[in-house]
Formats: C-alpha cells, sequence, structure tokens
C-alpha cells in the first residue's frame, strides 16, 4: 500500500500511524491492511473503575439513612472519579494500540450523545458504546435507548402514560437517526407514547414498568399498531433517511467534512441493506475513492484527536490529571462533558484566533517545557470568587513526564528530514517544506516540535 | 529569486510585502462600518434572581412564596408604587433616575431551558428552545458588517459561541499587548509567511492560515490603537469592573470594534442567597457606575448601548437551602445615553399567572430585543443576523 494511503487511512481509522507499521504495511495491499485493522478492532478494551464506593446508595431508603455531608462527600467522589474516568479514556486512545474500536467509540459518543452525573451510569454508556461501535445499528439503538444514562438524560424515565415526555423520542429522531423534516411532530407525540414505563431501578437496571406503560394503539410514521420501544426503532430503521443520516455523520467524520451527493448515496442503499456497521466501514476504507487526495488530511483534528496523536508519536504521561482536563476545557472538547444533545460541532468550529495559537503551541507546552497560560474555564455554579480564581491565569509548565527515548527508538530509521513525511498528514507546500528543512541544524526531538507547530499539524 | 531567499537578503522587508496579495487584501480589507456605534452585552452568568432584583415590593404572592429570603419593603430603593431595586443597587438606580436605564421585564422564550449550558447557548446563537445553531448573533454581525476579527471582542481568554460566526469569529483578549505577543511569535510569523495563494484558498487548511493571519493583524491594531490610551477613571478592584476597565479603554481608544461581551459569574444561588446576591448586585452595579462615567467622561456614551441579560431567572418560590432553582423569565437591563423610553419598558410579571411549573410565563421574546437593537441602533437588517423576523419594541 502506498504510504499517503497508508497515513491517511491510520488518521481516519485511528490517531496516527507509527514507522514500524508504516514499514510493515506497505508491503501489504490494502484489503489485508484492512482486514488487520479490522482483526485488531475485534478486541473490546473496556474502561473500569472501582464503582464500591457507590454500592450504598443502592440500598433502600439510603438518603434518610445518610448525613448530608456523607452523602455530599460521595457526590464529590463521583464527580472527581467522572474526572478520573476522562484521563483514563484519554490515555487509552493515546496508546499505540488504539485503533478503529476506539475510534468508533469517539465517533458514537458524538451521535448518541448522553451526559450524567453519576459515574457508574457515564462509564457503562461509554462501555456500551464500545462494545456495539461496530456492531449492527438495530440492537445499537435499543441497547442505547435502556441505558441508566439515557434514560436519565431525555428524561424518559419521567416518560408515563399520564404525562407522556416527549424529549427522548424527539432527540431520538432529530439527532440520533433521521433529522429534522423526516417525521412530524405527531409522530413525536405518538413515539413517546411507546416509551412510556422505560425506566431503571435502584440497581440501575433497566425496566419497563407496565402501570405506566400505555398499550393503547399509536401511528407512528405511517404504521398503525400498539408498538413499544423497540418498534419504534424498528420503524425508524425502516425509513431509508436513517441509513442516510447515518452515513452522512460517518462521511463526514472518516471520509470529508464536505459531504458529497453521489457518494452519500452510494453508502447509504449500502448500509441500508443490514445496517451493519462493521461492513460499512469496510466498505468505505476498501473504496478506491476513499484515498484520492481532496481527502486526504482535510479534516481540522478535534483537540482529542490532536492530543491523542502528540501521545502517540512522543508518549507523555501527565503527572497532574487536572492540567490535561484543563487543556481539553481550553481547546473546547471534554470527554464525558458534551455541551449539549447536539454534541460538539467539530470542524470549523473547534478554531478561533485563541484555540488556534495554543493549539500550534501545544506540543511546545507538552514536550519542550515551554510555559502556559493557564486559565481554567469558569463554572455555571462558582460564585464569584471561585467564578473569577478559576479565569485567574497562571503562567505555569505542565507537569509532564516524556519519553523522547521511546520516540527515538521509535524513529530511529527517520532523518530529521524525513519526519516531515511521516508526521505532517497533508502534504507541505514546497515553500514550507523548504521552510522546514532550511530551519537551523537541529535534532529529531527539535524537528518533531517544530512540526507539530505548523498549521499543516492541525489536519488528518 | 525564491520568496524564501528574499526575506533572508531584506531584514527590513515589511512583512505587507512579504504577504502574498490574496492575503494582504484579506489583511487590509477596510471595515465596512455602519456607523460608530457600539454595544456591550453583559451575561450575569449562572441565573440572576430578577424578583429579588428588582422587587415587587407589594406583591403579597412575592413574600409568601419566599418567607426567608424576600426582601422586605423598607430594606428597597423605592422607583415606582410597586417596584424597587434591591438596596445594594443604588448606583444602579441613580442612572435609573439619570434616564439612562431601561428595564425591560419578563424577556423569555417559549419552552424554557432550565441547564445553564443549553439556556445560554439558545441565548448565545438566537435559536429557539428546539434548534441548535453553530454560531452566535454577535457573530453573525461582525460578519455581517465587515472582515476584521476584531469587530467583536470578548474580554476574557476563552471565545463564547456569542461571538462565533458561521466562517469567521470574533477575538477573545483582555489585553491586547499579551495578545499581540501571542499572535506574533517568530515561529508562527515565519510560518505564515510561506504561504502561496493556491494553499490559501485551501478549504479548512486555508481556514486555519486566514484566522492566524486575522487575527495576527487584529492583534496589532488593538494594540497599537489602545497602547497610549490611560483611564482617568477610578474602577473598584475586582475582576469583572477589571473587564469593564479594559471594555472602556478599547472604547475611549477609539477602536473599531463594534460589539464587546462580558461575563460576570456568580449568580447560580441555590444556597443562602441573601448575602452573596446582594455582594454580586452590589459589584455589578458599582463596576457600571464606573463604566459609564468612563464612558461620558470621554464623550462614548452617546454611541454605546448596554445590554444586560442572564440565561434565565430563577424560580418564584423559595427552596428548603434559603436559595433560589432555576426558572425562566428575568429581566433586561439596557443602558445608554438617548433612551426613548427609560425607566421600566414594560410591567412586572404577573405572579398569579404562573406555567404549570410555577414559573413566570415570558411575555417578551429575548430575539425582539435583539431585533430591536440591531435595527434600531446598529442599523443592520436584523432578519438577516436572527436568520428571522421579529417585531421591534421602542426602547431605542
Amino acid at each position: 500500500m502506498e504510504k499517503s494511503d497508508l497515513k491517511h487511512l491510520y488518521w481516519r481509522l485511528g490517531f496516527g500511524i507509527s514507522p514500524a507499521q508504516l514499514e510493515e504495511y506497505k508491503q501489504l495491499s490494502r484489503e489485508k491492511v484492512v482486514d488487520l485493522a479490522f482483526a485488531k478492532a475485534q478486541s473490546l478494551q473496556s474502561l473500569s473503575i472501582d464503582l464500591s464506593p457507590f454500592e450504598i446508595l443502592r440500598e433502600k431508603g439510603v438518603r434518610q439513612k445518610m448525613t448530608t455531608d456523607a452523602f455530599r462527600s460521595l457526590r464529590q467522589k463521583g464527580r472527581q472519579m467522572t474526572r478520573d474516568l476522562n484521563y483514563m479514556w484519554l490515555q487509552q486512545l493515546s496508546l499505540p494500540e488504539a485503533g478503529l474500536r476506539e475510534k468508533m467509540t469517539l465517533f458514537w459518543t458524538n451521535v448518541f450523545v448522553c451526559r450524567d452525573n453519576m459515574v457508574w451510569n457515564t462509564l457503562w454508556y461509554n462501555n456500551m458504546l464500545r462494545e456495539h461501535a461496530l456492531g449492527n445499528l438495530r440492537d445499537f439503538l435499543k441497547a442505547m435507548a435502556r441505558q441508566p444514562a439515557m434514560l436519565n438524560y431525555l428524561n424518559t424515565n419521567k416518560n408515563v402514560k399520564s404525562s407522556p415526555n416527549e424529549n427522548f423520542v424527539r432527540e431520538l429522531m432529530e439527532l440520533f437517526t433521521l433529522g429534522i423534516g423526516n417525521y412530524t411532530e405527531k409522530d413525536v407525540q405518538e413515539g413517546a407514547r411507546a416509551f412510556t414505563g422505560w425506566s431503571s431501578n435502584r440497581q440501575a437496571q433497566f425496566i419497563i414498568r407496565d402501570r405506566q406503560h400505555d398499550d393503547g394503539e399509536k401511528t407512528f410514521l405511517g404504521k398503525t399498531g400498539n408498538w413499544n420501544g423497540d418498534d419504534i426503532i424498528d420503524i425508524i430503521l425502516e425509513q431509508k433517511a436513517c441509513a442516510r443520516f447515518i452515513c452522512k455523520k460517518i462521511y463526514r467524520y472518516f471520509v470529508n467534512p464536505q459531504a458529497d451527493e453521489v457518494r452519500l448515496q452510494e453508502l447509504t442503499d449500502f448500509f441500508y441493506l443490514h445496517y451493519d456497521i462493521e461492513k460499512l466501514m469496510r466498505y468505505i476504507f476498501n473504496s478506491d475513492w476513499f484515498y484520492d487526495a481532496q481527502h486526504k488530511g482535510v479534516k481540522i483534528k478535534s483537540p482529542i484527536e490532536l492530543l491523542a496523536g502528540i501521545q502517540k508519536v512522543v508518549p507523555t504521561v501527565f503527572n497532574k490529571e487536572k492540567q490535561l482536563f484543563y487543556l481539553q476545557k481550553m481547546m473546547g472538547q471534554v470527554l464525558f462533558y458534551p455541551p449539549n444533545v447536539a454534541g460538539w460541532k467539530g470542524d470549523r468550529s473547534w478554531i478561533d484566533a485563541n484555540t488556534l495559537v495554543l493549539r500550534m503551541n501545544l506540543a511546545s507546552t507538552m514536550l519542550n517545557n515551554m510555559q502556559i497560560e493557564f486559565q481554567e474555564q469558569a463554572a455555571f455554579e462558582d460564585d464569584f470568587e471561585d467564578f473569577y480564581r478559576a479565569k485567574k491565569k497562571r503562567k505555569t509548565h505542565l507537569k509532564v513526564t516524556v519519553n523522547w527515548e521511546l520516540f527515538e527508538q521509535n524513529y530511529r530509521n527517520q532523518t530529521v528530514q524525513e519526519l516531515k513525511d511521516i508526521l505532517i498528514a497533508t502534504t507541505l507546500d514546497v515553500d514550507t517544506a523548504r521552510f522546514i528543512d532550511e530551519l537551523p541544524a537541529t535534532d529529531k526531538r527539535n524537528r518533531c516540535v517544530q512540526l507539530m507547530s505548523l498549521p499543516e499539524y492541525q489536519m488528518c | 529569486m525564491q520568496r524564501r531567499d528574499f526575506l533572508k537578503r531584506s531584514a527590513l522587508a515589511s512583512s505587507a510585502i512579504m504577504i502574498p496579495s490574496f492575503m494582504r487584501a484579506f489583511e487590509n480589507a477596510p471595515a465596512s462600518i455602519s456607523g460608530f456605534k457600539k454595544l456591550v452585552v453583559i451575561q450575569l452568568s449562572g441565573g440572576n434572581d430578577g424578583l429579588n432584583t428588582i422587587v415587587p415590593y407589594r406583591n403579597d404572592i412575592y413574600y409568601s412564596s419566599r418567607p426567608q429570603i424576600a426582601i422586605p419593603e423598607n430594606k428597597i430603593l423605592k422607583a415606582t408604587d410597586d417596584l424597587g431595586f434591591n438596596k445594594h443597587l443604588a448606583p444602579l438606580k441613580e442612572l435609573y433616575d439619570k434616564g439612562y436605564l431601561s428595564i425591560i421585564n419578563n424577556v423569555g422564550y417559549p419552552n424554557p431551558n432550565r441547564s445553564h449550558f443549553r439556556s445560554t447557548d439558545i441565548w448565545h446563537s438566537a435559536s429557539d428552545a428546539t434548534q441548535y445553531l453553530e454560531s452566535g448573533w454577535l457573530g453573525r454581525y461582525i460578519e455581517k458588517v465587515g472582515t476584521q476579527s476584531h469587530l467583536g471582542i470578548e474580554v476574557d481568554e476563552n471565545l463564547s459561541m456569542i461571538l462565533k460566526g458561521e466562517n469567521r469569529n470574533g477575538i477573545a483578549t483582555q489585553n491586547a499587548a499579551l495578545f499581540r505577543r501571542n499572535m506574533e511569535q517568530p515561529f508562527f510569523s515565519e510560518v505564515l509567511h510561506q504561504k502561496t495563494d493556491t494553499h490559501l484558498s485551501e478549504h479548512n487548511l486555508g481556514y486555519l492560515y486566514k484566522t492566524m493571519l486575522a487575527a495576527k493583524s487584529s492583534a496589532r491594531y488593538l494594540h497599537e490603537k489602545t497602547r497610549v490610551y490611560e483611564s482617568k477613571q477610578e474602577y473598584p478592584n475586582n475582576p469583572f469592573a477589571k473587564q469593564l476597565k479594559t471594555t472602556a479603554q478599547f472604547i475611549n481608544s477609539g477602536v473599531e470594534t463594534q460589539v464587546y461581551y462580558v461575563s460576570m459569574g456568580g449568580f447560580d444561588t441555590h444556597v443562602n442567597q441573601q448575602n452573596s446576591q446582594g455582594k454580586l448586585l452590589a459589584t455589578y452595579s458599582n463596576a457600571m457606575s464606573s463604566f459609564i462615567k468612563d464612558l461620558e467622561k470621554n464623550d462614548t456614551f452617546k454611541d454605546t448601548l448596554v445590554m444586560t441579560f442572564s440565561e434565565f431567572g430563577r424560580r418564584v418560590a423559595q427552596n428548603a437551602s434559603n436559595g433560589t432553582d432555576h426558572g425562566t423569565a428575568n429581566q433586561v437591563y439596557i443602558m445608554g445615553g438617548n433612551l426613548k423610553k427609560a425607566g421600566f419598558y414594560n410591567p412586572a410579571a404577573n405572579l398569579s399567572q404562573l406555567d404549570d411549573n410555577g414559573d413566570m410565563k415570558f411575555e417578551i421574546d429575548f430575539r425582539t430585543v435583539y431585533a430591536t437593537i440591531l435595527d434600531r441602533w446598529m442599523d443592520v437588517d436584523d432578519a438577516t443576523v436572527l436568520n428571522k423576523e421579529f417585531s421591534k419594541l421602542d426602547f431605542v
């Protein structure tokens, strides 16, 4: 396989390619390389944390038994652990072996967007996304609709026969499967009735409360019957608009932020047959057009792609997890904290003057010990003092341990000049390439940081 | 001669010579400014409790809903027969007495959202509650009137949605010198000089280069315009007052920025709110008073309109912790020297007619306030900024 094709493939299905992979795969055919990537994606690295401190909450009447302080400190612990989870996942995304499954999981977090204050719900939801990331969309949607985090987030657990709550079914259609214009307000109302009674119990297990469920006849997207929630998902999947909606998201994320009508139609027809996500992704990565020059390096890396990509090249450990959290905040993408149910807007919305300068300085700050002006973003819940204390800028260094030795080991066969061919996803224009080549004699480490400071490094 | 060689030989080459023609046009394009009107938008972030800010001191429902935290009649700066200012708002009351303040009651939107994030998004983007827009109304405004990033400034370090346009954004800065230093790092400057016209037209990569160049040019402009100006006005010593001082510095030194956004935090008063809200209101009104004096001294107040909003008001009834929870409609404060209707623009909320949730029903869509400002003050076609026609009010 061509080097530039490999770079492209690996930036889209993962977070960049290593020299060893490049060396190995360039001997192989495209089909073989794609097969290998999917073979690796079979393994499932679920996130795991110790939830035992929260067992107590499953007991009946626990709020009466616990003091307010004890309850508050447990909540505090939960919040801290969500941050631990954030760190844990970001580390996992930065590992050399992080590939298609993790990338797909990251993708789905921004399709089936969900946010929960309870760390165990957040954990289970993320692991559910990972499990179904390459599975069948039908199973995926049904599992997603049953997750305690989702039942909370879009108020399904408040959706009862006497007073239907439309929140979930509205977003299910508008933001998760069909898009506006493919259903009516009446469909929202009828669909909400089908999900009445869906809830979770104290053990945070999915249950259907029969007495709250409306088992009357509903007419949804033109079909009449005693539909329940699963039926609604099945009827949604009958709509070709659903296949198209998901394919458009996938195309814009994995191929090109500007959708192409012809390709979209081609993908939609294919995906509609079985709703098999793995087959769809194989189809894309095996298509000739996926490797067209017009698709290479045209995506603006998300902050997470940027962070994971740098760490993949130069393994880095953040000794203060908090700093990694603030970096995400300052760049506008914090794992597990989507801004709203529509998710991160992505593409150009990552970029303004302030974030761009931060992003271009990121490698120097992380790897070269350059000072960073840290400003935490204040929270709505902060009082005046905390709000501005958080906003106060602190000039500081990142407390990181940089494993340059491993970098040098991995890149031992590349010359200083060759580094740009592997680190930059786009083709550098002639002038920029010459500018880089003519920079004063420099070692590989410095060249690596210089390359990562180019606007071109922001692209993948 | 190669461009690169040329750069090496001519140490004094001005950056303008080095920048490709395509970008030069972009960098130096004059802003087609529609006048010299300025707008300063202030958000009381967290959701200010409007009912304890402008108090309906003759309303029984108000007192019975808030047995511990209602403000007694004798602690109010009375303004009308039924409304008065929280006593911590004396400076604001002065502005009111001078006819510099218009209070619009009951501003909100249909299907109110009680999440700080979502409701802030709605106010920033001027969307419906069911609509997810990607840009802010001030961002779309500056895109419409010019090409420069510095037409809109958030006096902060991070840019909020309100100043993000569809293709271009405003900038966030609290310090023009520092902003310039960040934008003019030697490595970046060198990189920017390498670009050929063809690459700059490239879709996303070109966007990055254009963003950098625009920011660099704005940073230089702002720094050069403001470096000599020194404010003679005293401001209280707190971060919010400092943000306003910086804003006044920009305005008074004659920069062409048209819209400013400042966010003041701390208003999420779920617990023991009387003390904390009192302090916040004092901080807000003292800083506003200094700010307006500063503008008046420099004769820029006549061209400046200030709008203050909160992403939502709070519930009518207090909670069990002597605080209030997230509610719905709220007041908007407009300050200016030439208000058409100063004082109370409309009557206060009718507390006997609440929604099913026991919250206030909005009467004025916040976007009619925006539309009025855009149309009557900024003199642009408001519908092209708000993507929809809204009726106009009569406060300016």
